[in-house]
């Protein structure tokens, strides 16, 4: 559950979501779930023209098995508390 | 001190599984497939997996700035097929600068681009996405 | 005794643990590599990684010569999640 906690704390941050299918997009964290699917509001691609499709929607739901990365704001990195969080979740916490 | 932001999360904090969609129930959707197909209907049921049911499905083939609507009625969507699902937006649909054609005509656009696409050679990267697992 | 227990290696995840705060090199699905320092992880291999390096590396084919053209594409970024499903090896950096 730690990266579902550490998600809820980006909840309203803008992220950019890389999909495996190599769409990119970038939105607001509107909220996610223990499977780490993820909804952003507000949505932009990073390459419009390749997905013209996608100029219809504005908010989305991304399964959370199609993600391969998601772009980090750095100012939203406590790299401590990521540490604690992480040595916690290993000992089974 | 401040307290750690990142703790594990109370068992009543978190939702039931699978009520992730509950706000996109009978509206209309735009859902991308991991084939690359794009399925225009309304969310009627779901579940935890991403099952999706839905009515009254249209699937819309874009090729460049072309595309067509063909009908399929209702539909049962396996989750793990799903890469995204998008509220449409009504004032933005069909999206600007795509213009429609009947649906012979996109075939034929789509398997002239197919044809281009393959002697390029670029396929296997293009489809890698659905080899995996 | 608990700072002994969490220096010991019992199990490949262990591994990962003594390499946190510490750059890794992780090779992913699809020709890609990542160098970056790890800052979070879990048992699916779920990873944060900070000041990554991310490499793509493509095969194309040259239109009138058919022959293959390998590409490497670089990008740097700052923080990075990435998802377990898509990794198949994480190498803890080198001790000398």
């Amino acid at each position: 559950m730690l990266f579902y906690s550490y998600f809820k704390t980006l909840v309203g941050k803008e992220i950019t979501v890389d999909l495996k299918n190599d769409l990119s997009i970038t939105g607001t964290l509107h909220s996610v779930d223990q499977y780490l699917n993820i909804k952003l509001n507000n949505i932009k691609l990073a390459n419009p023209a390749k997905y013209p499709h996608m100029l219809s929607v504005r908010n989305c739901f991304i399964r959370g098995s199609v993600v391969r990365y998601v772009q980090l704001p750095p100012g939203s990195v406590d790299v401590e508390l990521l540490h604690d969080a992480t040595r916690r979740e290993a000992r089974g916490g | 001190m401040d307290p750690p932001l990142i703790l594990p999360p109370n068992i009543d904090d978190v939702p039931p599984p699978g009520l992730a969609l509950v706000l996109e129930l009978d509206k209309p959707l735009l859902v991308q497939l991991r084939d690359g197909r794009k399925l225009l209907g309304t969310l009627r049921s779901f579940d935890q997996y991403a099952n999706l049911v839905l009515e009254g499905t249209k699937e819309r083939i874009v090729v460049g700035s072309q595309y067509a609507e063909v009908d399929m009625g209702l539909h049962i969507v396996r989750g793990e097929n799903v890469v995204l699902l998008g509220d449409i937006d009504p004032s933005l649909d069909p999206p600007p600068g795509l213009s429609l054609v009947p649906e012979a005509e996109i075939r034929r656009i789509q398997k002239a681009d197919k044809e281009a696409e393959r002697m390029k050679g670029t396929f296997r990267t293009r489809f890698d996405f659905l080899m995996e697992d | 005794m608990a700072e002994e227990a969490d220096a010991t290696v019992k199990e490949p995840l262990d591994l990962i643990k003594l390499s946190l705060d510490e750059r890794v090199y992780v090779k992913l699905k699809g020709d890609r590599e990542l160098r970056g320092k790890l800052h979070a992880y879990d048992q699916h291999l779920n990873m944060i990684l900070g000041d990554v390096e991310e490499v793509v590396t493509s095969v194309d084919i040259d239109e009138e010569t058919f022959e293959e053209i390998v590409r490497t594409n670089k990008r740097m970024l700052p923080y990075l999640f990435l998802r377990g499903d898509g990794v198949i090896l994480v190498s803890p950096p080198l001790r000398s």
